[in-house]
């Protein structure tokens, strides 16, 4: 599942002179702007190992630089061919960009392509741990609803949902905590070379994780919601 | 090729500008009248001829039946969306009007993009009189909250005016360019555009690199309907209000009363920025005068809600952008509407900086859309701008929700993958709803298209057709799909929800012939000619004149020959030709002038005192 690192890519030919190239971006013989490949994948476009700890100034500036070349604007006057690749190439540096900067887009992605990412099967069913603080919010809420459309009195109510927003909220920041522990943990892993089993653990461990918070996530925005 | 403009194609004016190389600064070309000002006006004459700019403004007040202005409130709308607007706009929408609006003009109906491309077509036409040349690629600017309908219909409106549309870029984006080719900016700088019907706030970093200085927008946010316009109509019912209580007169937006008040309630607004008091008398039908004194304070007090309704926007940039407004080092005020105090004040206030209105707040969108001219021409090479889509792309999920797979403010192109598959044996087909908006649910978003996917009939789940949604650097949706397993293009009929389709610019482009003017070069052919015809005439006169004598043989024989040679340029077709022979004979004929003219004037004074003179 996981290629050992940095990834090597297998002898590529340019499209337009047909030499071999060892450009990443640009034909090595003629300079021509290069096709996004099969198997891209956004840590290698930033000549990055798939780790999770990034130097974001390092990040932005590799992304600054690789704009300049890739960039549609340079390629007005360039054949239909060139303008298309162009348009792929930079609307990829730029989702690429957009996912690896937030460290939990980042997360996901290197999941999504170790293909380890597993979505919680059912999105509505609480972790065991919060069960009993959801039903309570669950509770509130319907309250909240109920009242609104009874015209009851809400402050009370509102109060108690904010105080039950901000739990949920420190809950995030703990998600968010515990992402970060188990992501040095997993850049210790490719560091040391591990073998699979111990990789998909650590992976394993990520998974839940994101579904956790995926769903501590969609609480706190449906209780936002009412509170609204 | 030739020269690329940029173009501001404003609600209230338009302008049309490009990139000086001689001293490396953007400069705007004047029209005929001497302004570089084209207000964003069209009227349809009766003999069917299209009227455009001034001319056209002036005869708001005689013809309001045959004249539209403010148009680009209507670009990449639906007649639900505009029904608040008809009643402050005398916009005569036609009930033919069904995904794109159709607005009557005397007795014949035009879709917004049409009405667009007669100022298109004009101001094309300031700048091939001023290169003397062709000029067929633009750059056009678009407020960086229109969404992809609106960015789509004005691209349209390029196409019906046969120009290349080679990039749509965000006005407060071309601001920032304008501004930085000025004035060597750095850091984080804020653009807050209030314009005659939109309004913009944009929150860039300038960053100077190795390679030279790049504009990143970080966040947009906006109103496509705020402006200028709303400012104008708070005035007109405040007014029409007064004289209905009154006099009990009642205005329909759409007399030549309520246009002439208009006219004069905008002069008060602007004179109310410059001094503390303005009185307004206007006489009426009754025969009466309506009177009122308007002061700066009253004038505030009743925009206020203008003002107010900028401030969200402006928060939620800042929010997105994740800054303080004490993070923001500059901003920069564009839009006519930026010249009232009470909007300066408050933003002043609100970010606490010197505001930046070096720059004519009218021209500098028309500027900067100069200066991406010129980058896209590799003219300016050492900069590059890094835009941003203002609206979240999603799709429609089961429920009617709306899943979000392109967030705003993503840099531009942006793209989403989705993988799709069947859930039912032999289903042959997938619908899917592309939506652009912040909202949760389906119908509340703006619906942009549909699409079906074809599938070929199999079990239920064996397709795996990847989705490819792509935002190109205009901000305009491109979609694509594939087979994953065979690997193969899926080609998709994409039917915009409010748009015209491709045959329809074709038509209409077709159409546009008819009332645009000639062809360029048709045209200079027909000047040159009518020249040469003139020219020719006035020598073959000289040379017959008795004191033509005077003239030495090889002077007479050069203009001979200069003769000689227009008239065999005149048979042909070249019309660059036929001025270089008019050039050549001018010049020959220098002497023969010179001669004819020293007598004209002789024969002038004879008889005449010398006091006289």
């Amino acid at each position: 599942m996981s290629s050992p690192l940095p990834i090597v890519n297998a002898p590529l030919v340019c499209w337009s002179c047909h030499e071999r190239t060892i450009g990443t971006h640009f034909c090595s013989s003629c300079g021509k702007i290069q096709q996004v490949l099969e198997h891209s994948d956004y840590f290698a476009m930033f000549d990055l190992s798939r780790k999770l700890w990034i130097e974001m100034g390092a990040l932005e500036q590799k992304f600054l630089q690789l704009s300049w070349k890739l960039h549609p604007d340079n390629f007005t006057n360039a054949t239909p061919e060139e303008r298309e690749i162009s348009l792929r190439r930079s609307s990829e540096l730029n989702d690429a960009y957009r996912t690896l900067r937030d460290p939990v887009a980042r997360v996901e992605y290197l999941l999504a392509i170790e293909g380890a990412r597993v979505e919680g099967k059912n999105k509505q069913q609480a972790p065991p741990e919060l069960l009993e603080e959801v039903f309570e919010l669950n509770e509130s809420l319907d309250e909240l609803r109920e009242a609104k459309t009874s015209g009851g009195d809400t402050a009370a109510l509102k109060h108690r949902l904010e105080s039950a927003e901000k739990n949920f909220q420190g809950k995030l920041t703990e998600v968010d905590g515990e992402l970060q522990v188990v992501a040095k943990e997993w850049d210790a892993a490719v560091d040391a070379k591990a073998d699979d089993a111990k990789r998909k653990g650590v992976m394993a461990k990520l998974n839940d994780l994101l579904n956790r918070r995926s769903y501590i996530r969609n609480l706190v925005v449906n209780v936002q919601k009412e509170l609204l | 090729m030739g020269k690329i403009v940029g173009i501001d194609l404003g609600t209230t004016n338009s302008l049309v500008a490009y990139m000086d190389t001689a001293t490396g600064a953007p400069k705007c070309i004047p029209g005929p009248s001497g302004s570089a000002l084209c207000p964003s006006v069209v009227s349809l004459d009766a003999d069917g001829s299209v009227i455009v700019g001034e001319p056209a403004r002036r005869r708001l007040l005689t013809q309001p039946g045959r004249t539209i202005y403010s148009v680009k409130r209507l670009m990449g709308r639906g007649p639900a969306d505009v029904q608040s607007e008809l009643k402050l706009f005398p916009f005569r929408i036609d009930p033919s009007s069904n995904n794109v609006i159709r607005v009557r003009l005397g007795d014949k109906i035009f879709t917004p993009p049409e009405i667009s491309s007669f100022i298109l077509r004009e101001l094309r036409n300031w700048a091939e009189a001023y290169f003397n040349e062709p000029v067929d690629r633009a750059v056009i600017t678009v407020p960086a909250y229109f969404n992809d309908a609106q960015r789509q219909a004005t691209k349209d409106a390029g196409r019906i005016a046969g120009l290349e549309v080679l990039r749509l870029v965000n006005e407060p984006t071309a601001a920032a360019l304008a501004y930085g080719l000025h004035e060597k900016q750095r850091g984080m700088v804020a653009v807050y555009d209030l314009g005659g019907g939109t309004f913009d706030i944009s929150v860039l970093k300038l960053i100077s690199t190795g390679e030279g200085d790049i504009f990143q927008v970080l966040s947009t946010n906006g109103d496509t309907h705020l402006g200028g316009d709303d400012i104008d109509h708070l005035l007109q019912a405040f007014v029409h209000e007064q004289i209905l209580q009154h006099d009990q007169i009642d205005f329909s937006p759409h007399g030549e009363l309520a246009q002439e008040l208009r006219k004069q309630l905008i002069e008060l607004k602007h004179r109310l920025s410059e001094t503390d008091k303005v009185t307004l008398r206007f006489p009426l039908p009754n025969g009466k005068l309506f009177e009122h004194n308007f002061t700066r304070g009253a004038l505030e007090a009743l925009i206020r809600p203008v003002v107010d309704r900028t401030m969200a926007p402006v928060r939620q940039a800042l929010a997105d952008a994740q800054l303080s407004p004490k993070q923001i080092e500059e901003v920069v005020l564009v839009g006519g509407a930026t010249r009232t105090p009470v909007i300066r004040r408050t933003v002043q206030e609100y970010f606490d900086r010197k505001l930046h209105t070096e720059l004519n707040p009218d021209e500098v969108v028309a500027l900067g859309a100069a200066v991406q001219a010129n980058i896209l021409d590799r003219g300016v090479q050492n900069m590059l701008l890094l835009d941003v889509t203002p609206l979240s792309l999603g799709i429609e999920t089961y429920g009617g929700a709306v899943a979000r797979i392109i967030p705003r403010n993503s840099t531009i192109p942006a793209s989403a993958q989705e993988l799709y598959t069947t859930g039912v044996d032999n289903q042959t087909g997938i619908d899917i709803h592309v939506l652009q908006g912040e909202r949760e649910l389906a119908k509340d978003c703006r619906s942009l298209a549909r699409f079906t996917l074809r599938i070929p009939p199999v079990p239920a789940g064996l397709p795996r057709v990847e989705v490819k949604f792509l935002i190109d650097a205009n901000g305009i949706l491109q979609v694509g799909a594939k087979d994953v397993r065979t690997g193969e293009e899926h080609s998709i009929e994409v039917q915009p929800s409010y748009g015209l389709n491709d045959a329809d610019i074709e038509r209409m482009l077709e159409e546009s012939i008819e009332y645009a003017e000639q062809d360029f070069a048709e045209r200079q052919l027909i000047e040159a000619r009518t020249e040469s015809e003139s020219i020719l005439t006035a020598t073959a006169k000289a040379l017959a004149n008795p004191k033509a004598v005077e003239l030495a043989g090889g002077e007479r024989a050069s203009v001979q020959q200069g003769v000689a040679a227009l008239q065999e340029a005149v048979k042909g077709s070249d019309y660059k030709l036929i001025r270089k022979k008019i050039d050549e004979l001018n010049h020959a004929t220098e002497h023969l002038a010179e001669i004819l003219m020293n007598t004209a004037v002789q024969t002038a004074l004879q008889g005449k005192k010398v006091a006289e003179v």
